[in-house]
């Protein structure tokens, strides 16, 4: 091993110079403006420290800093934030783009270690993409100075790549170093630390490159307290064991450096930027000596244009082109995927953006500079790629496999060929379908395929048999939405059978929220999953009473922290008991966010069901980044906003009504009665209901809640003193009402809010209840029930009293839109259907995380075991179906004396139930020892 | 010996299961029954069932043909590792069952109340079977009418009117009725020559008697006081030259040490720890007598013939548990409270000054020089403390007489009174009997409070079940009058049982009651009704016969 300040010399001149020529290429991806970059660099320390707590308090260092594209993120967070690069040139710049930050250090260091600061003296150390490209002793050694500077229990956060080792150089500066799990685990522990999470880094571009092994990570890391460290050459060693090439002391660039500084030319010329492709163009050629790589073509690519001639060389084929090679494999997919067929025929979409290239092995398609198969050789690649995949076990025993992404076509071929599986095709772009079908024959192909979908049109029933979805990250790019949606379709759909994870439902202590935590376990149930319900409405008199002791609003605060943090433990030691995979919290729900933590750090996925309006209620903010998953009530701004604060998926998921309470009644005359009025309002008193209902008190009007004035005309229209109501009792008001409003609630606006999004639960209780509604205006509405048809509605006060006076006197009329809308929310939103929406994005983005879970859990291998009887396999089943633990308990919670006769094996484990009792029982008399009963 | 009296089930048995899982008291207590099986029938092979660690115990009982241990510690750790070890639990419990299948017994006798036991039983298939059972529902069942005369007796409220040895119950329920009269354990002679060595180690200075003392006790509230045991030896070892050798389990060193720490003489000597079960059974045999409470050695020096002078403190009942040999000397204390229920604690356990150390250190020396069988007046104050002396009926049952009072305790005429009933009602035995005239019965009816509603009651049953009888034949007959009837019997046995509560002198006969009409067994409502029927006639049968034998 080269010793590391020679080493770091190399690092220093080689980034010295590109950083000279090009600092936002060389150190973030290319982007145009500085904004794209600090953009990029929010996201990326988002996905980095997203979960660190208290980060104003604390001093964060990043180990190869650049220009400063994290520290920027950094700054306004963190108390103290430093940042060490090797290249002058680097920190130079940070400098100034970093003046405005006074809370920032920059250190132009010494390339391998971290030698001003002070022992345990920094809190949060973190490091993207960046050791990756350091010989792989520097990148010990550095391992081995965060563990020196970092305080007992500091977190160490670091974006690299683990998966095969790769042939680096080792005085290389620009290849990508990989390690495997095992290494970095032995590596990080004798520097030092306890690896706590290693998950896959996904971003917008492809970081991962799989075919060869490299998986892009975010490993997280925590200082463990040990005396004892290896030093940085034990640490080298276990990372790469066999070490790396010896140095080829290269006086030019590398080919890699070469070549990308080419391409990057390239892009240039197309995004218009001439000048600085020319700068470029020069700075490929003047730097290297000698190359393998032929890259003629593109030279002459570049620099025709520089010299403006702007001539593409590639292959002009328009989408609707009726080229020999189009017409053949349409006329095949006219044939086998008429439904296709017409899809197709009927898009007029603009392809400016997709290109053709040329290789020697074939055409390819580049879409957005992107080639969409190995842009040289994407016959070769595509056999690589075909051949890893097929020896992937989860792929070898599907009996087919589905691809997303057609591209041109090369990767589906190999699969053909190698054979024996069903091959089913989903492309997310109708674009590049209709590209690749006039650039090749693809006529073999189409006639092998078992199936071809575009994305967006593709159902649950194209995933039917034993399929396995194989996701080309080429496809990939570009396409988030429609991917998880591909991904919740066939992961979500796959979960349902394939999944038993435990639930649990961690309702509020109180609030409207209160029985959205029933409905949802309910619905659990009802799809067959094992789930149970935290109640933690018994506590609200606790909390009320709390509330009683003190009058000054902080000591209030402070009492509700301490008795949520109690009761937060509460559900901490029954999941202990009884353990779940996931949490689902209702908003408002008693969960501390060292709950959460907790929770997480025990692999459990922890959901939030936002069931408020989030810029009301702005406590996700702080909540936000303990959580796997939020869902959301509205969408747009509501659902970056919670991102951005942490939160790890954010999805709109409305509420909806449970038609097992909200359901029509027969009432008695004197339900009617008490319930009853020709026009109701159930719900709280705020301040735009007051103002517009003050208006109705003429009418023959009734208000059902809490929260209204005493004064008129509300004393007169407030049913029952104003008391909170049961969900059967508000039921029954709206059964035995002619017209129930549907305002929502402002409390900035008077009457209708004209920026109304998101919908109550009321619209759809009342509608499951086939209650008539007249419901305010609101964004969302429509998608829900057609306003006119299926709900009436109002835009202010004036429209408010002309309806009520039109729907007073036609009760038909209204008989027949509630009737619609009750058809409407029963087929499509109950809570049923949220759920299963709501499991499948969960499946379908932690799907392998819960096999591995179910893989692991005890359940397994007892239900394994448990063939040695097949009734007690039938009994463990069922166990495990009603939620039981893997234990006797569980097993014989069901065996009843008395309820007929025991079948041997309920008798034999009765046996061992009363065993253990006794035993218990006598150990206790013999040592005088309580144990628990 | 009255041989071939004893009404029997079961009298002949030729491979039997004995199921004895836990306790060491309970298998020495088992040992009449089974050589009396053998005496019965001497090609009898008795298999026994003990928890494994109970094994060696077994290996000194005589006529065991064969002891299968059940590993139940294993089986619960194996438990308490869940997954894995539940299955691992349930192939255990599979092969043990297997293993005894196979051996296919003619009778099987449980006498432990435990579930458990109750299951395996079941699960065993055994047809013929004693003692605690369970039913294909998985409720569980007593066996025999002497078995629930077992759990009737330990019941704590009536255990003062119980004067049957557990030892002659649990004998009787396995329907044997010959017996040696004594409990039975077998001494190897390397224990015995252990036990020379041992005392050797003593290097005694005295020549005179060895005395055992065991002062270690299950419960706490049954523990003397250590300072009592002092006096007590101290007047042994310097009155009495006695050689003094606590006995005891490791366990009960920290109990043990200070006596010995206390003691005057040297000729103290702590074995406790030191020897195992066959060893304790040596050198209680080479004791001129042991001094102990009702414990485990107390049996096991019975069982090697040595006398015992035991104290039954607390919760500890002579007639109940009493050592099962004649000749034996038994103090019970005289209290309000006592004995008292086993499953509460006290906090003041005032019986145990009912013994004086210094009166109990002249007893033991009594006791060492002849069969006591009367005390000299004044050594201990009958209404402090009652010494009994055990012995054997004339139907062969251990029984217990008084040797420092003529006047009995007042439940002894209770006592009394229901031995009779049992040994004649279960048992078949002939019972004399004084011919009392009904102007006599009636008045003795008088004096037992509640006998009289108790079979009216029974009266009142035999006539609705009747009734009942009538109305399941009667096709025709309206499902509501069934209901109706039913829910007057109902209604009567809640009557019979509060009466049991409410008159204590009353509860064996209700217990009785309730415990059989638990054992109905069948779904045929004629048939259930018939058995019903048939208890109501035995509660009748039994009042009636109480008021005659009080």
């Amino acid at each position: 091993m080269g010793d590391l300040r020679s080493l770091a010399e190399r690092m220093k001149s080689d980034w010295d110079r590109r950083v000279s020529h090009d600092y936002r290429f060389w150190m973030s991806d290319g982007h145009r403006d500085d904004k794209d970059m600090w953009q990029s660099g929010e996201r990326d320390f988002a996905i980095l420290t997203g979960d660190i707590k208290n980060p104003q308090n604390k001093t964060l260092l990043e180990i190869g800093c650049g220009v400063g594209r994290l520290l920027h993120a950094a700054a306004p967070r963190f108390g103290r934030v430093i940042g060490f690069d090797v290249s002058d040139v680097a920190i130079s710049k940070a400098r100034e783009l970093l003046r405005d930050y006074n809370n920032v250090e920059l250190y132009a260091g010494s390339g391998y270690d971290l030698s001003p600061i002070q022992d345990s003296s920094i809190d949060v150390v973190i490091s993207f993409a960046a050791l990756a490209s350091m010989p792989v002793g520097v990148a010990a050694n550095y391992l081995c100075e965060a563990a020196r500077i970092l305080k007992p229990d500091g977190d160490l956060r670091l974006q690299i790549y683990l998966g095969r080792e790769q042939e680096v150089y080792e005085d290389d500066t620009l290849h990508l170093r990989c390690f495997t799990h095992e290494n970095f685990r032995k590596a990080a522990e004798a520097a030092g630390f306890t690896v706590n999470t290693i998950e896959e880094l996904i971003l917008p571009i492809q970081v991962s490159v799989k075919e060869i092994g490299l998986e892009a990570v975010i490993v997280k890391l925590r200082r463990n307290n040990s005396l004892s460290v290896a030093d940085s050459s034990q640490v080298a060693k276990l990372l790469l064991p066999s070490g790396e090439k010896q140095a080829r002391r290269e006086t030019t660039i590398s080919e890699l450096e070469y070549w990308m500084a080419l391409n990057y030319a390239r892009d240039l010329v197309d995004r218009g930027e001439i000048e600085h492709a020319r700068e470029t163009l020069e700075y490929a050629i003047s730097q290297v000596r000698d190359s393998s790589v032929d890259a003629s073509e593109l030279i002459n690519y570049i620099a025709n244009a520089v010299a403006g001639e702007r001539a593409l060389e590639n292959e002009k084929v328009s989408v609707k082109e009726r080229s020999d090679y189009f017409n053949r494999n349409m006329a095949v997919i006219k044939r086998r995927f008429n439904t296709l067929y017409h899809t197709l025929e009927q898009i007029r979409a603009d392809d400016a953006d997709l290109q053709v290239g040329d290789t020697p092995e074939g055409r390819v398609l580049v879409r957005k500079g992107q080639c969409l198969d190995h842009q040289q050789k994407p016959a070769t690649a595509a056999k690589v790629w075909a051949e890893r995949l097929l020896s992937d076990s989860r792929f070898k025993q599907a009996d087919k496999i589905a691809v997303y992404g057609f591209g041109s076509g090369y990767h589906l071929e190999s699969l053909i060929k190698l054979g024996g599986k069903d091959l089913l095709v989903i492309e997310p772009d109708p674009r590049v379908l209709l590209k690749a079908l006039a650039i090749r024959d693809l006529t073999d192909l189409l006639e092998s395929l078992s199936g071809l979908a575009l994305a967006e049109r593709v159902d649950k029933d194209f995933f039917e048999g034993n399929v396995e979805l194989a996701i080309r990250p080429q496809s990939q790019v570009g396409t988030a939405e429609i991917l998880q949606r591909v991904k919740t379709l066939f992961y979500g759909e796959r979960g349902f059978s394939a999944l038993h994870p435990t639930i649990g439902v961690l309702g509020p202590v109180m609030g409207g929220t209160l029985p959205i935590g029933g409905y949802t376990l309910r619905s659990l149930l009802g799809l067959n999953q094992r789930a149970r319900l935290f109640e933690m409405s018994a506590f609200a008199g606790g909390m009320n009473q709390l509330e009683q002791f003190v009058k000054e609003d902080f000591r209030k605060a402070a009492l509700r922290g301490h008795y949520i943090e109690m009761l937060s433990q509460i559900v901490i030691e029954s999941i202990n008991e009884k353990p779940i995979d996931i949490l689902i919290c209702m908003a408002q729900a008693p969960v501390s966010l060292r709950a959460l933590e907790y929770c997480r750090q025990k692999g459990i996925i922890t959901v939030l069901w936002f069931v408020e309006d989030y810029l009301r209620f702005t406590y996700w903010k702080s909540v936000a980044a303990y959580f796997d998953f939020v869902f959301t009530i509205q969408r747009g701004e509501c659902l970056s906003a919670i991102k951005s604060a942490g939160a790890g998926e954010v999805h709109y998921l409305p509420v909806a009504c449970d038609p097992v309470v909200h359901t029509p009644l027969e009432l008695s005359e004197e339900e009617k009665e008490r319930w009853g009025s020709p026009i109701s309002f159930v719900g709280a008193g705020y301040h735009n209901r007051q103002q517009m209902f003050a208006s109705l008190a003429n009418l023959p009007f009734k208000i059902w809640g809490t929260e209204w004035p005493q004064c008129k005309p509300f004393d007169r229209l407030v049913q029952e003193e104003g008391r909170r109501l049961k969900p059967e009792e508000y039921v029954k008001i709206f059964n035995a009402t002619d017209i129930n409003i549907n305002l929502h609630s402002s409390t900035e606006r008077d009457g209708v809010d004209p920026y109304g999004d998101f919908l109550n639960p009321r619209t759809f209780e009342l509608a499951s209840c086939g209650a008539f509604q007249l419901c305010d205006e609101r964004a969302y509405l429509s998608e829900v029930l057609e306003p006119g048809k299926e709900i009436i509605t109002f835009k202010n006060r004036h429209d408010l009293q002309d309806k009520i006076r039109y729907y007073l006197e036609r009760p038909e009329e209204r008989r027949e839109i509630a009737e619609r809308a009750r058809e409407k929310v029963l087929a499509a939103h109950t809570y049923n259907h949220r759920i299963h929406e709501m499991l499948s994005v969960i499946y379908s983005s932690k799907f392998e995380q819960l096999k591995r879970r179910e893989k692991e859990s005890p359940w397994t291998r007892m239900l394994e075991r448990s063939k040695i009887d097949p009734e007690l396999h039938e009994r463990c089943k069922a166990a495990f179906e009603r939620g039981e633990e893997p234990n006797l308990d569980g097993l014989v919670s069901d065996i009843v004396a008395g309820e007929g006769k025991l079948s041997e094996t309920e008798q034999k484990l009765m046996f061992l139930f009363h065993v253990r009792k006794q035993i218990i029982r006598m150990t206790e008399e013999r040592t005088g020892a309580k144990g628990p009963k | 010996m009255n041989s071939g009296i004893m009404k029997r089930r079961y009298p002949e048995k030729d491979r039997v299961l004995l199921v004895n899982i836990t306790r060491l008291g309970d298998m020495l207590q088992a040992t009449p029954t089974i050589a009396g099986m053998k005496m019965e029938n001497p090609d009898c092979k008795i298999t026994v069932l003990v928890e494994k660690q109970f094994e060696g115990i077994c290996n000194i009982i005589p006529n065991i043909d064969e002891i299968v241990g059940i590993d139940l510690g294993m089986t619960v750790r194996s438990l308490a590792r869940e997954q894995d070890g539940i299955i691992d639990a349930y192939e255990y419990v599979s092969e043990v069952v297997d293993d005894l299948r196979i051996k296919n017994f003619d009778y099987c006798l449980n006498m432990s109340s435990s579930a458990y036991t109750a299951i395996l039983l079941n699960l065993l298939g055994i047809k013929r079977r004693g003692g605690w059972a369970s039913d294909e529902e998985g409720y569980r069942v007593i066996e025999s009418e002497w078995a629930r005369l077992f759990a009737t007796s330990v019941f704590h409220q009536n255990r003062q009117f119980n004067s049957l040895n557990l030892v002659d119950v649990f004998r009787c329920s396995a329907d044997v009725e010959q017996h040696p009269k004594k409990l039975l354990v077998d001494v190897p002679q390397d224990a015995s020559d252990y036990i020379d060595n041992l005392l050797r180690e003593a290097a005694f200075t005295t020549e005179g008697p060895l005395i055992a003392v065991q002062a270690g006790a299950s419960q706490g509230k049954r523990q003397w006081a250590t300072e009592k045991f002092i006096e007590l030896i101290d007047h042994l070892t310097y009155k009495y030259k006695a050689r003094v050798v606590l006995t005891g389990t490791k366990k009960e060193l920290p109990i043990i040490e200070p006596i010995k720490a206390g003691c005057r003489s040297e000729n103290v000597f702590v074995v406790a720890g030191r020897t195992n079960l066959p060893q304790l059974a040596a050198l209680l045999q080479k004791s001129a007598i042991l001094v102990t409470g009702d414990t485990g050695p107390m049996h096991m020096s019975v069982a090697v013939g040595t006398p015992v002078v035991s104290m039954f403190l607390a919760s500890a009942y002579g007639y109940e548990t009493g050592p099962y040999s004649e000749g034996n000397l038994i103090l019970q204390p005289v209290i309000e409270c006592g004995p008292c229920n086993p499953n509460k604690d006290c906090a003041r356990p005032d019986c145990h000054d009912q013994i004086d150390p210094q009166a109990l250190a002249e007893l033991v020396a009594m006791r060492i020089e002849r069969d006591v069988k009367n005390l000299p007046q004044g050594l201990f104050d009958p209404a402090r403390v009652i010494v009994y002396r055990s012995f054997f009926d004339q139907f062969g049952f251990c029984d217990l007489e008084s040797i420092n009072t003529s006047a009995g305790d007042p439940w002894q005429r209770y006592r009394n009174a229901y031995r009779k009933l049992w040994l004649d009602d279960l048992g078949g035995f002939p019972i004399e009997q004084e011919n009392k005239p009904e102007t006599k019965i009636l008045q003795v009816a008088e004096e037992f409070p509640g006998i009289n509603e108790i079979t009216s009651r029974a009266e009142k049953g035999r006539a609705l079940i009747d009734r009942l009888l009538e109305l399941i034949r009667d096709t025709s007959s309206e499902p509501r009058l069934l209901g109706q009837v039913s829910e007057k019997l109902s209604e009567l046995d809640r009557e019979i049982e509060q009466i049991g509560y409410h008159f204590a002198p009353l509860g064996p006969l209700t217990r009785m009651f309730i415990f059989a009409k638990e054992n109905l067994s069948g779904t045929d409502a004629a048939g259930l009704a018939s058995q019903m029927g048939r208890v109501y006639d035995d509660l009748k049968r039994r009042s009636r016969k109480l008021v005659e034998y009080y």
